[in-house]
């Protein structure tokens, strides 16, 4: 029994060695691919006068696509700064998706809205729209509120897309601070890659503790509660690092939920975003590369590197946990719906590449994570660990991922330097230290239930989404796991 | 022994006398571990050293942003009386002072003064040429087109392009179908502006892309450009090229060039879906009566954007030939064909509305509702 | 003395245009965003308002949409400045109540004698 544990732990040490080991090589190669792709992106785009495609009646149009539900506080202001964007040819789609409060009276009367004749195309089946209403002054002539019945996010979106009268689609949600150039730079690809671009997706920032006047962002800061410190961490290093590499690589599968613009004819196409996902942006996006690779099209999903829209971070751990656990279950969903893509050469990258690296380093890490330390915990409780050696094991992989933060900051400092003040940076540095101890264990967990309630609740999917979603539905990014 | 100084005791131990002894792993562990902790010293000391460097430049720029500003402020306010040689003169010592030696601060007179060139025509464009010229700038914008790297390259073109140094447009021609797509349509924004002869003679010899965002770019400045003598765009409607005929054809429907006829009849037949579409869009702008019944005859082969295209362009003309059509369309399975061909009856100035009412009171309720629709004017059409 | 208010976030426009205005004798406030802008227009009476359209914060049209509601202030003539030349811009400002466009690039002798148009018009009513 003895000499069984001796191996057991050498088994055991080796085998989480090697994991990490390639977690480890694959994030140094995503490093270097978003290093090569930053400057690129960066050296390409200094020569750029985006007034270019503002002024030109050539640019395509787009609509912009905002659910909301039970926003009374901000609506008014939201919809105010998402009609003041730099862009020529635009429209703003509000879904009001059956709001319990006052949202969309506050609307009617700010407004003036009036109901319009309009004949609704069903293209994507949504529920019932009651309604189609339009400014009566000429001031708001960009603006459409559709009155729809409650359906959640997915719903509403599709009601929006059925309703959209442009090229592009660009869905975002309602509480965001969108940057005034957002669309220029989102729909510049579109004008100018080889192949067609299906989807566009821009990089999400954190606005905690940010000055925010007239629904746009004054002052960038440091949160100064620490868990959306991390959260900053985090998503710089997904952002910065992650999807820069994975566009390089055309293999994204994710633009964030909380803005993305979209090639109308083939989101309709492919019968616009499932109801039956939690994780419905991550969804469209493997299902929209899905129908290019049956169509033997060429396309390209791209990825701007420049920070466009911000979001309140949840500050509660609770709140967080239940976005984290959230955001499991969506992958896993997207994951199982689409099983036949796993190492299916017909979907090239899609198939080879990006379906088993979600599969293996982005659903699976936590998971071994959690076992790994399980076992250790065990195996410490009956007195057979080294621990000299596992001592050194997880030095190494705390200092990685240090250093892989540190290098995620460091982009961010060649490239945007959103945060100006020294003192921000210093802060993000020494977060880079707490990170792997404090904040990491815990999305550990959050992912763990995620799962688990997915395994154990899988026939009251529609029940969960039904409920619509609430203020905390922030934006889907990658569980990173460091 | 301090507590520190048995650690320092203990890792200088790990990497040195024990090391030989540890398996392969925990050895691998910890050069990771390492070069990790190297990495990540060089990364904070460039982050501060980086910070201080700008800081100190961003200073400077700041101070000499301000007074270049202010020189130059001082030399565009003059008068359309003035001599131009004359306030040359006047502010050139001022300009003597400022260190043009020194990079930056050149980049930011350069910067300057083409943005106000940029801003400003008039009087002012010209002292901002002549003082350009003065400054000996212009030399520095050829050194920097003749420059190996693209991206020196470009600045330079733009340079050029900015401030209208027309001798430069030899120099320029040579990129204008150069393999790097930043570089080639830099110079050919740029010699459309600066060749006062033949400025579309690239689009005889343009082999490669012209890419849809170029095409922007392009038309932008073809469009705006009041000086340029605009040439018939239809005889490079032959180009193999697709997009030099996309490119002709965005400026053929924005010139209103009505002696394309015979050309867009002919291009209803071309192989590339998205030229037959704009082809027909043209066809509908510019009301060319005559070629509907060429459109007609290729209609039923057509993929249903193109369709729609060509109802629009039916209702745009309106000449009463394909009225019937148009109202039969309005059968049709595909609500967008219906939509599409009520909103091209409509658009009959003599009495498209009324005939849509006429309509309504003998239609199914489907189309009822698409009627009311097509007559809400508060809805703009797709 | 006539008083006039630019609003123009590009500091060297922003510079050109009060030296030029200044050189002709008005009294000259200036606001780099259209968030200042919107205060100076709310706390003080201009004799005209220059603006451009794009403008960080708060755009030229909706300053321009305040002045135009504000029965005090709708006479105060607006004059955009605007690279945009897209027909549906033109159109809005016209009909928010603009009374004048300015296409950059233009001349500022040209504008200045506008300017005093507008001023001399203004005075009258």
């Amino acid at each position: 029994m003895r000499e069984f544990l001796v191996d057991f732990e050498v088994l055991f040490n080796n085998s989480i060695f090697y994991y990490a080991i390639a977690v480890m090589i694959s994030y140094v190669i995503f490093t270097l691919l978003s290093a090569v792709e930053m400057n690129s992106y960066m050296k390409k785009n200094s020569y750029v006068n985006y007034r270019e495609i503002l002024v030109s009646p050539l640019a395509p149009s787009v609509s912009i696509l905002a659910p909301a539900y039970n926003e009374e506080a901000t609506i008014i202001e939201n919809i105010r700064s998402l009609l003041s964007l730099h862009y020529g040819n635009y429209e703003v789609i509000i879904i009001n998706d059956g709001s319990k409060d006052s949202t969309f009276q506050r609307m009617f009367d700010y407004y003036k809205l009036e109901k319009v004749d309009f004949a609704v195309n069903y293209q994507i089946a949504c529920k019932e729209i009651r309604g189609v209403y339009k400014s009566k002054l000429p001031s708001f002539s960009k603006l459409t509120v559709v009155d729809k019945l409650n359906g959640g996010k997915s719903d509403a979106l599709n009601a929006g897309i059925n309703v959209s009268a442009k090229d592009l689609l660009l869905c975002i949600d309602v509480d965001c601070i969108v940057q005034e150039d957002a669309i220029l730079k989102l729909a510049k690809p579109y004008l100018e890659e080889k192949y067609q671009v299906i989807a566009t997706g821009g990089v999400v920032r954190i606005a905690n503790s940010c000055k925010v006047e007239d629904g746009k962002l004054v002052e960038v800061n440091m949160p100064r509660n620490l868990w959306p410190r991390f959260q900053v961490l985090e998503y710089i290093r997904a952002f910065l690092m992650g999807r820069m590499a994975w566009s390089r690589l055309n293999g994204l599968l994710i633009i964030s939920g909380a803005m993305g613009l979209f090639d109308k004819s083939v989101v309709i196409k492919v019968g616009g975003y499932d109801h039956n996902t939690v994780g419905e942006d991550m969804e469209l996006v493997v299902r929209m590369r899905r129908y290019m690779y049956e169509q033997d099209r060429r396309f390209k999903v791209v990825y701007i590197p420049d920070p466009l829209c911000w979001t309140e971070a949840p500050a509660d751990l609770s709140i967080l946990g239940r976005q984290r656990n959230r955001w499991t279950r969506g992958t896993l969903e997207t994951l199982w719906v689409h099983r036949d893509l796993f190492f299916n050469p017909r979907y090239g990258v899609l198939g080879m590449l990006s379906y088993p690296y979600w599969f293996f380093f982005e659903w699976f890490a936590p998971i071994v994570e959690f076992v790994g330390i399980s076992v250790f915990i065990l195996l410490a409780i009956m007195g057979n660990i080294n621990w000299e050696f596992s001592l050194m094991l997880i030095s190494m992989v705390y200092c990685f991922s240090v250093l892989l933060s540190t290098v995620a900051i460091f982009f961010e400092e060649m490239s945007y330097k959103q945060y100006t003040k020294g003192a921000d940076v210093f802060k993000l540095l020494l977060a880079a230290f707490l990170e792997p101890i404090l904040y990491h264990p815990l999305t550990v967990i959050w992912a763990m239930q995620g799962n688990i309630h997915k395994l154990r609740g899988k026939n009251n999917w529609g029940a969960m989404t039904r409920k619509g979603f609430k203020k905390e539905v922030v934006n889907q990014t990658e569980n990173t796991a460091t | 022994m301090s507590i520190f100084d048995n650690i320092f005791h203990y890792i200088g131990q790990l990497y040195t006398d024990r090391l030989p002894y540890f398996p392969t792993n925990i050895r691998a562990s910890l050069m990771i571990i390492l070069f990790c902790v190297i990495a990540a010293i060089e990364i904070y000391i460039y982050i501060l050293f980086k910070r201080i460097v700008k800081m100190r430049e961003e200073k400077q720029i700041k101070y000499w942003k301000e007074h270049i500003g202010n020189v130059l402020a001082n030399i565009i306010v003059y008068d359309e009386t003035d001599n131009t040689a004359e306030i040359i003169s006047h502010f050139y010592p001022r300009f003597k002072k400022i260190p043009l030696g020194n990079k930056i601060v050149n980049q930011i007179v350069v910067n300057e003064i083409l943005l106000y060139r940029k801003n400003f025509t008039g009087k002012t464009a010209e002292v901002l040429s002549q003082l350009y010229r003065k400054l000996n700038l212009d030399k520095k914008t050829r050194k920097k087109i003749a420059n190996r790297n693209w991206d020196i390259k470009i600045e330079g073109i733009r340079e050029a392009n900015e401030m209208e140094i027309v001798e430069l447009a030899s120099a320029i021609i040579k990129y204008t179908d150069d393999e790097n797509a930043l570089l080639r349509m830099e110079a050919q924004a740029a010699y459309i502006k600066l060749s006062a002869r033949e400025p579309f003679h690239f689009l005889d010899r343009a082999r490669e892309r012209i890419l849809d965002w170029h095409q922007v770019v392009l038309f932008e400045i073809i469009t705006k450009n009041k000086k340029l003598t605009i040439p018939s765009f239809s005889k490079w409607l032959y180009s193999p090229n697709d997009t030099v005929v996309m490119l002709c054809l965005k400026l053929i429907e924005h010139f209103t060039q009505f002696d394309a006829e015979e050309e867009l009849k002919r291009l209803l037949r071309h192989h590339n879906p998205k030229i037959v579409k704009k082809s027909v869009e043209i066809i509908g702008k510019l009301e060319l009566a005559n070629a509907e019944s060429f459109m007609f005859e290729i209609y039923f082969d057509q993929s249903e954007e193109i369709k729609l295209e060509i109802l629009n362009a039916f209702g745009r003309i309106s000449s009463g030939q394909y009225a019937d059509f148009l109202s039969s369309r309005i059968y049709s399975t595909d609500i967008k064909i219906k939509k599409e061909a009520l909103y091209a009856i409509k658009r009959d100035p003599d009495n498209g509305k009324n005939k849509l009412r006429e309509i309504y009171n003998q239609t199914t309720p489907e189309n009822q509702a698409l009627i009311k629709h097509v007559l809400d004017d508060r809805i703009k059409q797709e | 003395m006539s008083r006039i208010l630019i609003a123009e976030d590009e500091v060297l426009m922003l510079k050109a245009l009060e030296f030029k205005l200044k050189k002709d004798g008005y009294e000259v406030d200036m606001a780099s965003d259209g968030r200042q802008a919107m205060e100076k227009v709310k706390a003080n009476t201009y004799d005209l308002i220059l603006t451009d359209i794009m403008m960080p914060f708060v755009g030229g049209m909706e300053i321009l949409s305040f002045i135009k509601n504000d029965p005090l202030k709708k006479n105060t003539p607006v004059l955009l400045i605007s690279a945009v030349g897209l027909e549906n811009v033109v159109l809005e400002g016209f009909s928010l109540g603009a009374d004048d466009f300015i296409y950059k690039p233009f001349n500022l002798n040209e504008l200045s004698v506008r300017i005093k148009r507008y001023i001399k018009q203004n005075e009258f009513n």
